[in-house]
């Protein structure tokens, strides 16, 4: 219990500070410019905290709806690309050539401005359901393979000889060592894929879709002044489902592998 | 912090390579082995590395490039179309492509240019500001971590959300857009710049308080040059970061750019012209990445990660 104390006090404090800290910022900015600046758009610009709380627990029905049309589809999108992508890394592990074959090309598409492509996708399929899924997945699929293929290079090279040494099947080794070495890799991928599959589902939505939460943000935003509370309660939403993902695989990641080192309560002094 | 853990994931890293030699490409390694510096791991001599260049040369490289010239080839006797039944202006051919590029190649490469400035504005800014909070959270650990936790949740946003926000603010110039790549490259800077400068060698800090140095010196000498590795490795992934952010904030309210030209060109079902503007990204986004890369070779020479 001490070491929850010390958490509380070291972490939870901080953290609680500068949360409020810019929460009254923001508020006292927004009634500087509205009311002191004079700024045109002031409210557009930066508006009240709570007023944008009001409307988007005014019209939640509406944003939770859209909401998850638009995760929804990025969840779908982004656990067909992890598939595809662990699969991909298993492939490569056992066969170099498969290996010889994608791997410059996976990583020539971590060097390309891969959310680029959103657009290109939903001009071929014309579909908004099957682009946001396909833009997820396609964002997701090369970060979990890198990193999922690290992971599985990553085994010791002493226990891979004692697992010979115990004459085991190429399955068995996979499924006791590689593929429990392989999860923190697995996870950093997905960790990287996750806000991003979020962003590729809602740039689809930009491109003329009819649901989502980019579409009534776009929406919003051609309203004007008026609707400016609900412009910034979508900006809300996206950026909170942008963190939801993050959230939700860090953890999963804890749940599934509660072994790594960062998840240990820490011992010893800072550094 | 993590001092265990990068000694044990040196040693991961090392049977990494030795595992691989026969089987590796020599640039995409290099980049493989950036990722792992990115998660925070400490180097693998690149010495073995470079001797794979030279062993495989161009022999092996062939065979990705063999396919890729053949999936071109596919694509371009609609192989693709007839499987998915796609029509020419779905998913227009290479060819159409490379005349786009060649018809409208100056209109493109300004474009370019603009689009590249934007990145490169915002990416400066960018890591300048995460490298000054990194500098805040290690000077004062038990406040300024705060910030991190802000930043790295800043960079969960996503761009499509913040892109309009910025678009209010800097209005509709080139502005916002090298603010959007700032939000978007800040935090990246600064988690792996605080994780370098946190990372230090425990004994390197002993002997700077044997010397009774103060805070700022053990900042100077210390921990700024220890972080410089992993200032790369942001610097790195921010390459890639900035130009996407540049691109995406276009698609919001630009009047020029690669991104514009991009969903403009898609709106009005120009689909070859859309296509050449992502190529053009795409070689922008490469010679810029190989661009930062080359720097970190020149810079941080002394690193052992550098040595051949």
């Amino acid at each position: 219990m001490k070491g929850n104390h010390l958490f509380v006090r070291n972490r939870l404090l901080p953290a609680m500070v500068w949360v409020i800290a810019i929460l009254v910022i923001w508020e006292l900015t927004s009634w500087a410019l509205l009311n002191i600046g004079h700024l045109p758009l002031a409210q557009s610009k930066l508006p009240y905290l709570h007023e944008v709380l009001a409307t988007s627990i005014q019209y939640s029905g509406t944003l939770i709806k859209e909401g998850s049309a638009t995760f929804g589809n990025a969840g779908i999108g982004f656990l067909l690309g992890a598939l595809a992508g662990v699969v991909l890394a298993i492939l490569m592990s056992i066969s170099t050539w498969i290996e010889k074959l994608t791997f410059p090309y996976a990583v020539a598409s971590q060097m390309i401005p891969v959310l680029g492509l959103a657009p290109i996708i939903y001009g071929i399929v014309r579909d908004e359901y099957i682009s946001r899924i396909l833009i997820s997945g396609y964002i997701t699929f090369f970060p979990v393979a890198l990193n999922m293929l690290r992971g599985l290079r990553s085994v010791e090279p002493s226990a891979l000889e004692l697992m010979h040494s115990y004459a085991a099947k190429p399955w068995s080794i996979y499924w006791k060592l590689r593929l429990p070495a392989a999860i923190p890799g697995l996870f950093s991928g997905l960790k990287i894929a996750a806000p991003l599959a979020v962003t590729g589902a809602i740039l689809v939505e930009l491109m003329g879709a009819q649901h989502g939460i980019g579409v009534i943000m776009l929406r919003n935003l051609y309203y004007g002044p008026s609707h400016v509370y609900m412009f910034w309660s979508t900006v809300f939403i996206g950026a909170l489902l942008g963190i939801l993902s993050y959230w939700l695989i860090s953890l999963i990641e804890r749940i599934v592998s509660p072994w790594q080192p960062e998840f240990r309560s820490k011992g010893g002094s800072h550094s | 912090m993590n001092k265990p853990s990068s000694a044990q994931n040196k040693k991961v890293a090392a049977t990494y390579i030795s595992e691989l030699p026969s089987s590796t490409l020599p640039s995409p390694h290099s980049l493989l082995t950036e990722q792992q510096q990115a998660k925070g791991t400490d180097q693998p001599s690149r010495k073995r590395q470079s001797k794979n260049k030279s062993l495989l040369g161009g022999g092996k490289l062939w065979f990705p490039l063999g396919s890729g010239i053949l999936f071109v080839a596919l694509w371009q006797i609609e192989v693709f179309h007839k499987i998915f039944d796609l029509k020419k202006y779905q998913l227009p051919l290479p060819s159409a492509i490379a005349s786009s590029i060649q018809e409208n190649w100056s209109l493109l490469l300004s474009y370019t240019g603009y689009t590249l400035a934007e990145a490169v504005l915002g990416m400066i800014i960018g890591s300048l500001f995460g490298f000054f909070i990194a500098l805040i959270a290690t000077a004062s650990p038990r406040w300024g971590a705060g910030s991190l936790t802000l930043v790295a949740a800043l960079n969960a946003v996503p761009i499509v959300a913040l892109a309009p926000i910025m678009n209010l603010w800097f209005g509709d110039g080139i502005g916002s857009r090298i603010a959007i790549v700032t939000a978007t490259t800040m935090a990246a800077m600064a988690l792996n710049a605080y994780k370098g400068m946190s990372s230090v060698d425990p004994l390197a800090l002993d002997l700077m308080h044997s010397y009774a140095a103060n805070k700022g010196k053990v900042f100077r000498y210390l921990r700024i040059q220890h972080s410089l590795p992993y200032v790369f490795t942001a610097l790195k992934i921010n390459a890639t970061a900035s130009m996407i952010g540049a691109i995406v904030g276009e698609f919001f309210f630009s009047s020029q750019g690669l991104g514009y030209l991009l969903s403009n060109s898609i709106k009005i079902a120009k689909m070859p012209l859309g296509w050449s503007c992502i190529v053009l990204a795409a070689i922008a986004g490469i010679i810029f990445y190989m661009v930062v890369e080359r720097l970190e070779k020149v810079c941080i020479r002394w690193h052992p990660s550098q040595r051949t």
